[in-house]
C-alpha cells in the first residue's frame, strides 16, 4: 500500500513540475515576444532594458505601435537606440525594414554581449561561462533591478536560453546576420533607375516603401517585423520635397494605418533630428500626434574636460549622464487619456547613459553633489548641529 | 451605469441641443479620446432616463487617427457593444485610418459590418461617404436624431495638401452639420498649432480651429497640468460656453456653466473627474 501511495505521490509531482515547464517555457509565442503584466497584450522587446521598463509599465513596445525618438543636437544617441532595436530584431528573428539606410548600416549592428550565448551555438560548451557571466551580472545591476522586470534565477535562464527577451550587447562587437539576412533595406526613391527628367515632386518618396511593407506584411503573417526609420527628414538623406506636410504626415498616417491593421505583427521605431525641424512647429506636432510614444533625447554639450572621478561615495560607481530624456507620450498610455501606469516615468527627469557594454541605461537624473563645496556643507552640518544643540538646551 | 459618467459632466455630456456643434481639444499627451467615449456611452446606454427606445439618439463616428478595434474595446470597457449597436442600425463607424492613404493597395479588404472606409482624403469624397452614411442612419428605423463625432477632423487639414484648406474644411462640417441634428468635433490645440502660425501648415489650422471655436456651443479643452505633473491628475478640462450661446436666448446655456476640472484616467479606463483641491 504505502509502496503504490508514495508512486503516486512521485507521479504527481512529476507531473506538476512538467506541466509547469511547459507552461513558462513553451507558450507557443513566437519568439522575443511576451504578454504585458498589465493587460495582456503582445509586447517585445527595444533592445534596451531601461527603456522597455519605461513604457507605461508594459515592460515592452506593444506590438502595433510605433516609437518617436527625437534628439537635439549633432549627437546620435538615438541611432543607438535604433540599432539595438534593430539587433534586437535579429537575434529573435524578427523581419527588420530599414528604410533609407545603406546595408552598410546593417553590418554595423551591435552584437551579443559576453553575459549571453550566441544562440544556437554551442550551448553545452557555453553553459558554465554563462552562468558565470549572469551571477556577475545580477551583481552588478543589483541595484537597478527594478529595471529588469522580474528577477530571473541563473538556473531557469540557462534552462531556457531561447526565450530571452531583451539581450545585452556589446557596442565593441559585430553582430554576425544569419545568411538569409532577416534585414530589407528600402532606398528613398522618388523617380525609376535611368530616368533623369526632373523631378515630379508631387510624387511622395515614401510610397516605395509603404508598398514595400504592405506587401512583406500580407505576405508573412507569422512572423514579427521591426520598422526602423533612421534620421526622418534628415536633409542628408532625405530630398527636400519630403518634408512638405502631405508627403511625411500622410506617410505616417499609412504607417499608423499598417500598425492598426497588423496589430500583432509590426512595431516601428522612428528618430528625427529636432535640431533641424524644432518641436515648435506645426510639423512636427503632426509628426508627434501620428506617433504612438514620443521621447526627446537633450544630450549635454560635451564638455572637453574628461569626466572627473568625484570624490563622493556614492557617485564613484556611477557613470556621469550624457544627457537628458522627457517623455512626451507612451502606447497605449497616453491613448486611454494618461493616467493609472505605476512606473511610467511621465514627467520625471530622467537622464541617460550610453557604454559600451550597458547600452544606454535611462534612469532618474540626479545632481551629484557639488564639488569643492564641502566648506559648506561641513558649515550647514555645524549650523545644524549648533541649532540642535540650542534646540535642546531650550528643551 | 451612470456611474460610467463622470457626476460633475453629466450637464455637458447629455444629448446636446438640436442643431449645435460641441468642440472638444486635445494637446500632445491629454487625448480627447476618453470624453468622446463618454459621449458615445451617454448616447447610447440603454438607460436613457426616460426616453422610449424609437427616441434614442444614434451615433455616427467619423475617426481619423483611431482604428474601430480601439473604439470596440474600450466601450466595451463602458458596457457598450458597438457591434450589437451596429446591427441594430444605431452606430455607424467610418473608418478614416485603415485606407485613407494607402488605397492603392488596400482595396482588397471590402468594408465589413456596414462600416464605411475612407479611401481618399479629397473634402467632396469625404463628405459624400459621410453623407451618404448619415441618410442611411436616418431612413432606417427609429428616430432621426442622429449624433455625428468627428474624431481629429484636423488630420485631414494637415495631411491633406493643397487641396484641403481651412475654409473648405469649414464649408465639410457646415454640409455635414445640416444632416444631423448635432455634431461633435474634436481638434488638436497644441501651442505650436495655433501660437504664431506661419507655415502654411499651421495658418491653417489656427483659422480652422478658431472658426470652430466661436462656432461651437461649448468647448471642452484638454490640457496637462501647468504646474508638471502629478501621479493621480491625468490632466485639466475646461468648459468654455461659446459666443452664440451667450448672445442667444438663454434655452441653451441653462445647464452649461464655465467650469475649469481636473481628471484622471485609471489603468483600467475609469475617470474621475473633480474640482481643484477635493
Amino acid at each position: 500500500m504505502s509502496f503504490r501511495k508514495r508512486a503516486v505521490v512521485v507521479g504527481q509531482a512529476g507531473s506538476n513540475s512538467t506541466a509547469s515547464q511547459v507552461t513558462t517555457t513553451n507558450k507557443a509565442l513566437p519568439p522575443g515576444l511576451r504578454p504585458s503584466p498589465l493587460d495582456g497584450r503582445l509586447t517585445t522587446s527595444t533592445g534596451t532594458h531601461s527603456l522597455d521598463g519605461l513604457l507605461a509599465g508594459h515592460a515592452g513596445l506593444a506590438l502595433g505601435t510605433s516609437l518617436l525618438i527625437e534628439e537635439h543636437g549633432t549627437t546620435d544617441f538615438a541611432g543607438y537606440l535604433t540599432r539595438y532595436f534593430a539587433a534586437e530584431g535579429v537575434v529573435q528573428g524578427h523581419q527588420v525594414h530599414v528604410l533609407g539606410m545603406h546595408e552598410g548600416w546593417g553590418r554595423e549592428l551591435p552584437g551579443i554581449g559576453t553575459g549571453e550565448v550566441s544562440r544556437r551555438g554551442s550551448e553545452m560548451v557555453n553553459e558554465e561561462k554563462m552562468k558565470i557571466a549572469w551571477r556577475y551580472e545580477r551583481l552588478g545591476e543589483f541595484g537597478s533591478a527594478r529595471e529588469r522586470g522580474a528577477p530571473q534565477s541563473p538556473g531557469s535562464q540557462a534552462s531556457s536560453s531561447t526565450a530571452v527577451f531583451c539581450h545585452d550587447f556589446d557596442l565593441s562587437k559585430k553582430l554576425l546576420l544569419p545568411s538569409p539576412s532577416p534585414m530589407r533595406f528600402v532606398p528613398i526613391t522618388t523617380r525609376p533607375p535611368f530616368e533623369f527628367k526632373d523631378l515630379d515632386t508631387s510624387v511622395s518618396p515614401f510610397t516605395g516603401f509603404l508598398n514595400h511593407l504592405s506587401t512583406q506584411l500580407s505576405v508573412s503573417p507569422n512572423t514579427v517585423h521591426r520598422v526602423v526609420i533612421p534620421n526622418l527628414l534628415s536633409s542628408a538623406l532625405y530630398p527636400p520635397e519630403s518634408s512638405r506636410p502631405e508627403h511625411v504626415l500622410q506617410f505616417l498616417h499609412g504607417l499608423r494605418a499598417l500598425l492598426r491593421k497588423y496589430p500583432s505583427q509590426v512595431v516601428a521605431i522612428i528618430t528625427l533630428p529636432v535640431t533641424l525641424h524644432p518641436r515648435t512647429t506645426g510639423l512636427t506636432r503632426w509628426m508627434e500626434l501620428l506617433s504612438d510614444g514620443v521621447l526627446e533625447l537633450s544630450p549635454f554639450p560635451s564638455s572637453a574636460l574628461p569626466a572627473k572621478s568625484t570624490p563622493g561615495a556614492a557617485t564613484v560607481h556611477e557613470e556621469p549622464p550624457q544627457g537628458m530624456l522627457k517623455i512626451h507620450r507612451l502606447p497605449i498610455f497616453h491613448e486611454k487619456g494618461g493616467g493609472g501606469g505605476e512606473a511610467s516615468g511621465f514627467g520625471d527627469d530622467l537622464a541617460f547613459t550610453l557604454s559600451r557594454r550597458k547600452g544606454l541605461v535611462i534612469k532618474p537624473f540626479s545632481l551629484p553633489p557639488v564639488e569643492g563645496d564641502t566648506e559648506a556643507q561641513q558649515g550647514g552640518l555645524e549650523h545644524e548641529h549648533g541649532k540642535a544643540t540650542k534646540v535642546d538646551i531650550e528643551f | 451605469m451612470s456611474s460610467r459618467i463622470p457626476p460633475l459632466l453629466e450637464p455637458y455630456l447629455a444629448l446636446p441641443p438640436e442643431a449645435s456643434l460641441v468642440l472638444l481639444t486635445s494637446v500632445l499627451g491629454a487625448s480627447t479620446n476618453w470624453l468622446v467615449l463618454r459621449f458615445l456611452h451617454s448616447a447610447l446606454s440603454e438607460v436613457s432616463s426616460g426616453v422610449s427606445p424609437e427616441d434614442e439618439p444614434k451615433v455616427l463616428l467619423v475617426s481619423f487617427m483611431l482604428d474601430l478595434a480601439f473604439w470596440r474595446e474600450n466601450a466595451r470597457r463602458l458596457g457598450l457593444d458597438l457591434d450589437k449597436l451596429a446591427a441594430k442600425k444605431r452606430f455607424v463607424f467610418v473608418d478614416g485610418l485603415s485606407g485613407l492613404f494607402l488605397s492603392k493597395q488596400q482595396k482588397a479588404s471590402p468594408a465589413k459590418g456596414g462600416n464605411v472606409t475612407l479611401s481618399n482624403s479629397g473634402l467632396e469624397s469625404v463628405s459624400e461617404a459621410i453623407h451618404n452614411d448619415a441618410k442611411t442612419l436616418r431612413h432606417s428605423q427609429g428616430t432621426t436624431k442622429i449624433m455625428l463625432i468627428v474624431d481629429q477632423l484636423d488630420l485631414l487639414l494637415a495631411a491633406g495638401g493643397d487641396a484641403v484648406n481651412a475654409v473648405g474644411l469649414g464649408d465639410l462640417l457646415l454640409g455635414l452639420r445640416e444632416e444631423v441634428h448635432c455634431t461633435i468635433v474634436s481638434l488638436s490645440a497644441d501651442l505650436p498649432l495655433v501660437s504664431n502660425p506661419q507655415t502654411p501648415l499651421e495658418a491653417n489650422h489656427a483659422a480652422f480651429l478658431i472658426s470652430t471655436a466661436h462656432q461651437a456651443d461649448f468647448t471642452m479643452s484638454l490640457r496637462l497640468l501647468d504646474t508638471g505633473t502629478a501621479r493621480d491628475v491625468s490632466g485639466v478640462v475646461r468648459v468654455t460656453v461659446g459666443d452664440r450661446a451667450t448672445e442667444e436666448d438663454e434655452d441653451i446655456q441653462r445647464k452649461i456653466e464655465e467650469k475649469e476640472l481636473l481628471y484622471f484616467v485609471g489603468g483600467d479606463g475609469g475617470v474621475k473627474v473633480f474640482e481643484r483641491g477635493q
